[in-house]
């Protein structure tokens, strides 16, 4: 890394920022996009909507579609895979088509279900018709089906090396996936916009810490400006 | 607009700054400029009849096209021509590209960058600070006569594109919507987009995005700027921040419905870090505040006069004060929008004359005035008051005269400017610094706006 002697770079007094920063025009009607944005894309259909009424921003996706997104990421955090599995080619059968991967993680999600809830002959028939062709197919598949199937093998599921696999966070992740695959599907960005423009900021002082000197901010919640070290 | 800067009436520490709200009103054409303002620069658009010799071509009336019309006898009657502007820099990329309508005898047509005071006589590349990508020889040449093989000739029917990337500073060729090449920038200062024949009826007409480009040049911006949103991506944020922004926001403008469907919905409880912050004063007067809107919104400005009279009347107390002008006016449009002219008068007569006085209020008064002269004022110049807008405009005003009221405020800057509004304006000035800082002030700044736009195209 550069060194960051002050003398090196330029310094910006709090007052020259101050002004810099008042001249920046930013329209309200910019941020409540942000806002609905992200209301959006995590599924807040109710605050959406609210949002929309006492805001009179539009959503930038027809708010039924959120209900049945949000239905479907429900089952999955339930561990209801097939149900998930259905209602998602209900709402656009071509979405596990064109994910082959997604669909195998829902699988494996399906089986990880099956040995949690104790079913051991199913979850190798299971493991044995559907998961193993998958896994012939793609290598990288066959290496989560080994992990997946190993968790059979002890009796003390949760402490086994794959154990994690047995957590929320797994059916967290795979909802997740299927969040973005049906934004996607909708022609819609997966991801909120504000997260990414909250990491720019961090990035871009960083950037500008290797030229000048000048008012921070550290703790992005309250937006306090830092007086810039003399 | 409204200023307070510029009131006649005696400063007041108390008096909130109307014009820095995010809401404040601006015409279309105000917005045009203020939203690229900084990054707006003049861009090539047809060809520069001015500064090319003219004795070895022609340039079309159009200026889009250039014909060599006499025979070549060695390296110093090129039919050189540049673009009218150099190529703008801050953008992540710039672009133009030409077809060879004719290769003529020789093919010796040629496509690239030089800079102010090229010896108008040579190809792009032949000389110091120049490049060219040469259709003959498919060479690449960038400062010498000599050149290197770089991709593949070029001749009748071809479309080759030359462009500049900010980011990685470098110069890229297409031919027909490929990418031929690219290699490193070391040419300083502006760079102008340079075409040239030299052979006997060579042909060219140039395109500077008038018309659609062959190759993919918005997917090529969109790629450039996914690879620096993916190393911002790197930055850890802090868990939960996100929706505390979101909250604060809704909390700030006091969408109070809003939130509590929002906090209902979240499983996340915010760290106690995040709760210890300004949270606690934005709660203030957050159903008033959500009521208050709520009149404005739908246009019923006495509801909100009276109640404010009755839960803040320090707010509205000083008739000349900057709310009450606000509001005034707003109940003045609202009597338009719903036709009743003669009670439109007799309110202005009342409730309005009185600021005529006042230097601030002097642009917003003519205007909300002037939408007496037309039949349809929607349709007029002044149309825009009749907007939603202008609603939220004076519905943030009295949200932010409102916070002004908390006796525990412990700064005036935060009923004027939201957490997150305060965030983006860091980000512009950061990038519009580092940009500043930079050896050649290349590159896009962030803009809000802009980057809005941009995603409602690109989905």
């Amino acid at each position: 890394m550069a060194s960051l002697h002050s003398s090196t770079r330029k310094f910006i007094t709090r007052d020259e920022w101050e002004r810099k920063l008042k001249e920046v025009k930013i329209r309200k009607e910019d941020m409540n996009r942000l806002i609905m944005n992200f209301l959006v894309t995590e599924g807040y259909v109710d605050a959406a909507e609210k949002f929309r009424l006492e805001s009179g921003t539009e959503p930038d996706i027809d708010l039924a579609t959120i209900t049945d997104r949000m239905a479907v990421k429900m089952a999955v955090q339930s561990g209801n895979v097939q149900d998930a599995i259905e209602k998602i080619n209900d709402l656009n059968p071509e979405i596990l088509d064109t994910n082959p991967e997604l669909y195998f993680h829902l699988q494996q999600q399906k089986l990880i279900e099956l040995i949690r809830m104790g079913k051991i002959e199913q979850a190798l028939e299971f493991a044995q018709d559907e998961l193993a062709p998958r896994g012939e197919e793609n290598p990288a598949f066959l290496e989560e089906i080994e992990k997946t199937v190993a968790l059979l093998a002890f009796d003390d599921v949760k402490n086994s090396p794959y154990g994690g696999l047995l957590d929320m966070s797994q059916r967290m992740k795979t909802a997740s996936e299927v969040n973005a695959a049906i934004l996607t599907s909708q022609s819609h960005e997966k991801d909120p916009k504000l997260p990414s423009l909250l990491k720019m900021l961090i990035w871009a002082q960083n950037q500008l810490d290797e030229k000048a000197v000048y008012p921070r901010i550290n703790d992005l919640s309250t937006a306090k400006l830092e007086d810039p070290a003399v | 607009m409204v200023t307070s800067e510029e009131s006649s009436t005696p400063s007041d520490p108390s008096r909130i700054d109307l014009a820095r709200l995010a809401a404040r009103w601006r015409s279309e054409a105000e917005w045009a400029t203020v939203d690229f303002g900084l990054d707006a620069e003049p861009e090539p658009s047809e060809l520069n009849t001015l500064n090319s010799s003219g004795l070895f071509h022609v340039v079309s009336t159009d200026k889009m096209s250039v014909r060599y019309v006499t025979n070549q006898h060695h390296g110093h009657d090129v039919g050189v021509v540049q673009a009218n502007y150099p190529a703008p820099t801050k953008r992540t990329a710039y672009y133009f590209e030409m077809t060879v309508k004719n290769a003529g005898l020789k093919g010796q047509c040629s496509i690239g960058f030089t800079t102010d005071g090229f010896k108008m006589c040579r190809q792009p590349g032949w000389e110091v600070n120049s490049c060219g990508y040469h259709g003959d020889d498919g060479y690449l040449y960038r400062g010498q006569g000599k050149g290197e093989s770089f991709g593949p000739t070029f001749t009748s029917g071809d479309t080759i594109g030359a462009g500049i990337n900010y980011i990685s500073q470098e110069f890229f060729f297409t031919k027909n919507g490929n990418i031929v090449g690219s290699f490193p920038k070391e040419i300083k200062g502006l760079l102008y987009p340079t075409i040239a024949v030299h052979s006997q009826n060579e042909e060219l007409t140039v395109n500077f995005g008038k018309e659609p480009f062959v190759f993919d040049f918005e997917a090529y911006i969109y790629e450039e700027r996914l690879k620096l949103q993916l190393l911002a991506e790197k930055s850890p944020l802090q868990s939960g921040l996100t929706h505390w922004i979101v909250r604060s926001y809704l909390l700030h403008y006091g969408y109070q419905d809003t939130l509590a469907s929002f906090e209902n919905a979240s499983d996340a409880n915010p760290s106690s870090a995040l709760v210890n912050g300004f949270g606690g004063q934005l709660e203030y007067a957050l159903n008033h505040r959500k009521v208050l809107r709520q009149f404005i919104n739908s246009g019923d400005i006495d509801s909100a006069f009276q109640k404010l009279r009755e839960w803040y009347p320090s707010a509205v107390q000083d008739d000349n004060s900057v709310i009450c002008f606000l509001l005034h006016s707003q109940r003045f449009i609202e009597y338009i929008r719903r036709e009743e002219l003669e009670a439109a008068v007799n309110y202005g007569r009342a409730h309005l004359a009185k600021y005529y006085h006042n230097k601030a209020f002097a642009s917003l008064l003519t205007d909300t005035a002037a939408l007496l002269a037309y039949k349809i004022p929607l349709y007029s110049c002044v149309g825009y008051l009749l907007g939603s807008r202008q609603r939220e405009f004076v519905a943030d005003a009295v949200n932010a005269a409102v916070l002004a009221t908390n006796p525990n405020s412990k700064d005036q800057e935060g009923c004027m400017v939201s957490c997150l509004e305060k965030l983006l304006r860091q980000l512009t000035v950061c990038t519009l610094e580092r940009r500043n800082l930079a050896d050649e002030d290349h590159g896009e700044a962030f803009f809000l706006h802009r980057d809005l736009s941009w995603q409602s195209r690109h989905g």
